[in-house]
């Protein structure tokens, strides 16, 4: 079985994220970039089902700017077989994503497609389901646990107020959630084997897909800083205080 | 002239340092506390590291090592130094260079085990006697029907508690003075040698300090490290690289980790209704730590890139044990200025940082030493050393 992973690089984890001046995005000059952590838990689960004997050559793809090679890098470092990198320096939504990602899967016929829920600086939660609906297959997302047997997954999703397990019709589309699985690091005997697994460049007109976006960003704003807090002289008073002011009893 | 990194130098620092900062920063405080890492954590990070084969990289590939060059060696030291000493050794080795001068059954009996990590090696140059002065050993090595009879004592051998064996400096001709010293392996447990006394110190907490006892010790040729009497030259051709990686790399590394949390410590605490990082005396402070920092850091590419080169710079590796050792000594002393009464407190691991960063002032060769062997090599027609296109 191939498996197919979709990297994303977005801002570190670490990075305190600053707003632009002029409230166009965020600002990414001199910030450190990273493979997105939920891809990094899907390229953990694919390598973990290579392993086990599942899933027999992992590719893991990216889309954006040549830096992106990088974030290919780290896959095949961690232990993906190949990498495809699809080149372009717009910014790509969404949509566009999971229609170059069709194009890849048609190419390339896996039969599992492993990503992340959500990338960590759009939080959109978007590609993997219209990836879905894109190819029409089943999709198991927000996994914390996934076996795959014969043409059947059974998935664990996290939902709201707890866990729920559904059985899926393979192929499919999984998306991770944080607790799937704990990445493993690069060794060095693996991050120097790496150098020589293939990386192929693509372009989305490889895919027949127009990019240009379909939305507009407005403006980017911080939060609101946290207001002051208050100091209550008695459990009644906070009782009274949590009832008639903040109104969550 | 390149100083963008390889995907190949990003991922190995990204390993090396999310492994310091996730599997061995949280063990710092109870070695601290206890002063010893327990046994059980001591074989638990080896074997994690062993297994990303993070341990003994400076050491060719043909020998079982990582095959690292200096400058790849470098990258990884400095972020070592994010730790403590104790831990680097656990999890990463100090698999001495001088080891490859092993030839024969010493490869397979001491330098192999040694890159491997199933033996732990110690260097036994230091005696009360006879420190910067590495040739001031009394130590005496003589011949007995064939043998080498192993006579003298040793002190402050890190790490000497949890080794299995030691390269002792001793001489072996004394009308030869630094031409008539060797270089021994000796392990423990051989008839005549017994370890003394821990000696406690000021930092670097949990890393034994030893003193070694050579009571008509009984050796044979096989115990001889590289050739008789050329025992303190082949020292000098190899630990220079040692003193570049693990004085002024680490250096570097723990000066980096004391300013990250400074400045993030400038920006968080408010006194007189701003941040701390809104006085410009403060940012002075900040500012100047930053920038010895990173001069000392590109020294320190360079000085590497040159070992790669198959140079030899011995008077710049001097310049960089001063610089780094005596520029984590600044920034450290600035960060507890800036952290105040909680840099001083034993709740924070700040006035830790500033006791463990004394030592790298004095130990492998003192401050003072090293500026001797850089004034030295400017004086005999060495202006390389600071003006590259000098005559």
């Amino acid at each position: 079985m191939k498996v197919l992973v979709p990297v994303k690089r977005v801002v570190d984890y670490n990075v305190k994220i600053r707003v632009k001046a002029d409230g166009s995005g965020v600002e990414l000059a001199n910030v450190k970039m990273s493979m997105n952590p939920f891809d990094e838990i899907a390229v953990e689960e694919a390598i973990r089902l290579k392993e086990a004997g599942v899933a027999t050559e992992i590719v893991a793809v990216s889309i954006g700017e040549q830096k992106c090679q990088e974030t290919i890098r780290t896959a095949l470092a961690m232990g993906a077989d190949r990498g495809i990198l699809v080149k372009t320096d717009d910014a790509v939504e969404p949509l566009a994503v999971a229609k170059i990602l069709k194009g890849i899967v048609d190419e390339e016929k896996p039969e599992l497609v492993i990503l992340g829920k959500q990338a960590i600086d759009d939080d959109a939660n978007q590609t993997g389901q219209m990836l879905a609906a894109l190819l029409g297959w089943s999709q198991g997302t927000f996994a914390s646990e996934v076996k795959i047997d014969g043409g059947k997954a059974t998935v664990t999703r996290e939902v709201d107020g707890g866990l729920q397990t559904i059985e899926i019709t393979m192929p499919a589309i999984v998306t991770t959630d944080l607790r799937l699985n704990e990445p493993r690091y690069a060794s060095l005997p693996n991050i120097m084997k790496a150098k020589k697994k293939p990386l192929d460049e693509k372009a989305p007109s490889d895919y027949g897909v127009d990019t240009a976006p379909r939305l507009k960003v407005l403006k980017t704003a911080e939060p609101e800083g946290r207001k002051a807090g208050v100091k209550v002289g008695s459990v009644a008073e906070l009782v009274d205080k949590l009832k008639n002011e903040a109104g969550v009893l | 002239m390149d100083f963008r990194f390889s995907d190949e130098q990003r991922m190995l620092v990204e390993t090396v340092r999310g492994f310091i900062a996730s599997e061995l920063a949280p063990l710092e405080d109870e070695i601290e506390q206890t002063g010893a890492l327990r046994p059980e954590l001591a074989r638990a990070v080896f074997e994690k590291s062993k297994a990303l084969g993070l341990y003994g990289m400076n050491i060719p590939e043909e020998h079982g090592g990582g095959g690292l060059s200096a400058l790849d060696t470098m990258l990884c030291e400095e972020q070592f130094g994010h730790t403590t000493d104790i831990l680097i050794r656990r999890a990463f080795g100090n698999v001495y260079e001088v080891l490859l001068a092993c030839q024969g059954p010493q490869v397979d009996r001491w330098l192999k085990p040694a890159v491997s990590g199933e033996r732990v090696c110690s260097i036994a140059f230091t005696e009360p006697g006879a420190g910067s002065d590495a040739a001031g050993i009394r130590t005496r090595a003589r011949r007995e029907n064939g043998k080498w009879i192993l006579s003298g004592m040793k002190h402050f051998i890190s790490d000497g508690a949890f080794s299995d064996f030691f390269v002792v400096t001793a001489i072996t001709d004394p009308d030869k003075g630094h031409r008539g010293i060797s270089m021994f392996l000796v392990d423990k447990g051989t008839k005549g040698f017994t370890v003394g006394r821990d000696q406690p110190m000021m930092g670097i907490r949990g890393t034994s300090h030893l003193e070694l006892h050579f009571d008509d010790v009984e050796l044979t040729d096989e115990h001889l490290l590289g050739v008789e009497g050329q025992g303190l030259k082949l020292a000098l051709s190899v630990l220079g690289r040692v003193r570049l990686a693990q004085v002024a790399a680490r250096s570097v590394g723990k000066a980096t980790k004391i300013l990250n949390m400074t400045v993030d410590y400038a920006n968080d605490r408010h006194q007189f209704g701003q941040s701390l990082g809104d006085f410009q005396m403060v940012q002075q402070m900040l500012a100047d730590s930053a920038i010895e920092i990173n001069a000392a850091r590109t020294a320190l590419w360079e000085c590497a890139d040159q070992i790669d080169s198959g140079l030899d710079p011995r008077a710049k590796i001097s310049m960089l044990k001063v610089q780094a050792s005596e520029t984590l000594g600044r920034v450290v002393d600035r960060s507890m200025q800036i952290f105040g009464g909680m840099g001083f407190s034993k709740d924070l691991p700040i006035e830790r940082y500033y006791r463990d960063a004394r030592i790298y002032r004095i130990f492998d060769g003192a401050s003072e030493i090293h500026r001797g062997v850089v004034a030295k090599a400017m004086l005999k027609g060495g202006k390389s050393v600071y003006d590259p296109w000098a005559a």
